[in-house]
């Protein structure tokens, strides 16, 4: 007589590397009836008695939530297995027990295999699977699937299982009043001749099952049964509390079950998180800490990136430029391509990617942050302090998504549910300084601060973010008001970092920063290249060429922040197109100007330290890119609002950077 | 358990699976279902993610960067709130 063996287990509880180690080659792959779910059925042998398993579809539980579940549960209860081997993945025994758990109320003869343990005893996770067995009343065999191990002993219980009579299951109790409503049920439903054993099903339609409802409705009523109808009628107003005490009685008996056989040392470790975070998450303490190590973040990005590495690229840049010219100079190529290679391409690009050891470093560092866990501290802290100015604290998952970029910080707004907090989110998400905007405070803190880069980036960055939190405050009081809406944020354990992470944050920001150099950039320079040397006959970059035209007729506007000159004016009105192109642009007009000056001492020149400020404050605050104000009108479906933020983050720009400039002339700075 | 794990969810200023851990007196896997499971009956939302897979990033540059998610957080829904509001009641 054949025996058959049914394999069930979450997924990856390494189910199908059990399947195999006991079939071998002798398996075969076909469809269960009427669903697309995959069958998988093959022969062993133990002893002289050969058996058929049937590897189920793996499922965490045995709803009718999925056509997997629902397969799996009508294999075991009208399939007639001769038993179920139930694979427990050792390294995440309590979510694998829940299912276990189900196969209990099934009543049908389960085996568990433990499998994985090598895995579990590495990361020092012991199961005691004597004392597991006496709490679930079943055999439970340690195995590793993947090297065989175990297999024999586990066919010898399975086979022992099948001959024994089914007793010494554990019976779980869901509450005296489920209880006796299950009791009740199974009475109704012994008289239907249904499949399913009766108690079972009474559980499951107590627990709300849809599907089984449907298949006993449908039964009793062409049976001419009206009192299971009546029964569930009486039923249905609680049917969700008797959802919820079920589902509950089930972690509350897989919690009892573990709580003596389970030892992890994670907890001790876990433990260790929570004491940190008492500290790093503190009320009054969190806010400084995050402000200290941000610092130390910078300070460390100019010691390392400028004073370390900055002087190899600018080198490398220098000698590529030079490599170039002499190509073209070679091929006899015509003097304006080699003028745009000179002064375009590495006038401009170039000075773009000059800053590419100080991004690289700043990109680790946060990286190192970010894959520790401590970032989702930084938000939590900063959560607290925007609800504390009564700004919806999500907000500010989009302003750390605007760090990197605007585009997806407006986007990243999508996640707040009432549209006031992501109206208020999208208006101020472009104050946070992203990626593109970096160079430009490099160059000017190279020229004028080198030995307060990490000051100086520090408070640029939090000058943005108080910014975005005093406009927050003001559209929330005048153009949107109203409730905000309430979340929890979920604080991962720390971790040690690892270099792969660290690295690949590193390289997803500054691909993104080169891609750009290589093309937005260059596009952009390429296009004012031509109007800084158009007209023919005027002197190329001068003020009489097309760019210095536009940049005559803008600069006026920024002379009360005292950097009222054509090249600087053309500089932030090319980076409305790209923000990068703010130093492109730079490098072009001032590499065309002061011949073989490298552009911080161009820069030097022009500005002093109180414009090369002021001048920061409006590169900051200023337009976003057209990018970004593309996003705002896509995300909140009114050009209105794309010209609104244009305009009204150049007006605050503008009135800081001319408060800067002023107030600090006041008081004797130049 | 579950109620005992959403109120805990609601008195705490943050969610620190291993410090609810802690304080149900279960391992913390059971605690991550617990949350699963009351995400699947209604009474709490993981909110949506923010990485862009139905966002337009196409080729941007910086695609891969932006598709990070920074953190995860949760909202206790009318049901839940609902839930909470009789079971303190009971207790």
């Amino acid at each position: 007589m054949p025996i058959t063996i049914a394999l069930m287990g979450n997924p990856n509880s390494g189910k199908t590397t059990l399947f195999n180690a006991l079939t071998g080659a002798n398996q075969h792959v076909g469809n269960w009836p009427g669903v697309t779910v995959e069958r998988k059925e093959g022969q062993t042998r133990h002893g002289n008695q050969v058996y058929t398993v049937v590897d189920l579809p793996g499922t965490y539980s045995l709803g009718a939530f999925s056509e997997d579940e629902v397969v799996a549960r009508e294999f075991i209860l009208t399939g007639n297995p001769d038993v179920v081997i139930n694979v427990v993945d050792a390294t995440n025994i309590e979510r694998n027990l829940y299912l276990t758990t189900q196969l209990l109320e099934m009543g049908a003869k389960v085996v568990v295999a433990l499998n994985m343990v090598d895995e579990a005893e590495d990361r020092q996770i012991s199961v005691d699977e004597k004392a597991l067995s006496r709490r679930l009343g079943i055999p439970v065999i340690p195995t590793v699937a993947s090297k065989r191990k175990g297999i024999d002993e586990l066919m010898e219980a399975a086979t022992a299982t099948i001959r024994a009579p089914l007793n010494g299951h554990v019976r779980l109790s869901y509450g005296e009043s489920i209880d006796g409503k299950i009791a009740e049920l199974e009475d109704l439903l012994k008289n239907g001749d249904l499949a399913y054993p009766p108690g079972w099903l009474a559980l499951k339609l107590l627990e709300g099952d849809e599907y089984l409802r449907k298949v006993v409705d449908v039964s009793l009523k062409l049976q001419g049964s009206d009192e299971f109808t009546r029964f569930w009628d009486e039923m249905a107003v609680q049917a969700e509390d008797f959802q919820l005490e079920i589902v509950d009685s089930r972690y509350k008996f897989v919690g009892d079950v573990t709580k003596d056989v389970v030892r992890r040392p994670e907890v001790a470790v876990q433990t260790t998180t929570d004491k940190v975070d008492r500290v790093l998450t503190h009320k009054y303490w969190g806010m400084p800490i995050f402000a200290v190590i941000m610092f130390i973040v910078f300070q460390l990005t100019f010691a390392i990136g400028q004073d370390l590495l900055g002087g190899w690229m600018a080198t490398g840049v220098e000698y590529a430029g030079g490599l170039l010219e002499s190509l073209l100079v070679t091929v006899n190529a015509p003097q304006w391509l080699i003028d745009f290679a000179e002064n375009g391409v590495v006038g401009g690009v170039g000075a773009v990617i000059e800053f590419v050891p100080l991004i690289v470093i700043l990109y680790m560092l946060m990286g190192f942050l970010e894959d520790s866990g401590y970032m989702a501290r930084a938000a939590y802290v900063m959560d607290n302090t925007m609800r504390a100015v009564g700004l919806q604290g999500k907000t500010f998952i989009s302003m750390i998504v605007g760090f990197g970029c605007n585009v997806p910080g407006v986007m990243a707004t999508r996640t707040l549910e009432s549209k006031k907090d992501r109206m208020i989110a999208i208006l101020i998400n472009p104050f946070m300084s992203c990626g593109a905007k970096i160079p430009i405070y490099l160059v000017f803190i190279a020229a004028f601060f080198p030995s307060y880069g990490g000051l100086v980036l520090f408070s640029v960055y939090a000058l943005g973010i108080l910014v975005a939190f005093l406009m927050g405050k003001i559209f929330s009081k005048t153009l949107f008001k109203g409730e905000t809406s309430h979340f929890i944020m979920e604080l991962p354990p720390y971790r040690k970092p690892t270099l792969g992470n660290v690295l690949r944050n590193m390289w997803d920001n500054v691909s993104g920063f080169l891609t750009r150099a290589g093309t937005t950039i260059f596009a952009v320079v390429s296009l004012l290249w031509v109007l800084a040397v158009l007209p023919v006959g005027v002197e190329p970059y001068g003020a009489e060429s097309i760019l210095g035209r536009i940049g005559l007729l803008i600069a006026p506007i920024f002379e009360p922040a005292g950097f009222g000159n054509w090249q600087a004016a053309v500089g932030l009105f090319s980076g409305i197109a790209a923000k990068e192109a703010v130093v492109a642009t730079l490098g072009m007009v001032y590499a065309g100007v002061e011949e073989g000056m490298e552009l911080v001492m161009a820069i030097r020149e022009v500005f002093t330290p109180l414009t090369a400020i002021s001048f920061m404050v409006m590169t900051l605050l200023y337009t976003p890119c057209a990018a970004t104000l593309g996003t705002i009108k896509k995300e909140t479906g009114s050009a209105k609002w794309a010209l609104f933020s244009a305009t009204y983050t150049f007006a605050i720009a503008w009135v800081l950077a001319v408060l800067v400039f002023q107030v600090g002339r006041l008081l004797g700075f130049s | 358990m579950l109620k005992q794990l959403l109120l805990e969810i609601y008195k705490a200023d943050y969610v620190s699976k291993s410090n609810l851990a802690v304080k149900l007196d279960s391992p913390v896997p059971l605690v991550e279902e617990g949350f699963a499971e009351l995400v699947r009956l209604g009474y709490l939302l993981e909110d949506a993610s923010l990485n862009c897979q139905d966002r337009p990033c196409g080729r941007c540059p910086y695609a891969s960067m932006c598709q990070k998610e920074p953190l995860k957080t949760w909202t206790i829904t009318e049901k839940g709130r609902a839930l909470l509001e009789d079971y303190q009641a009971a207790v």
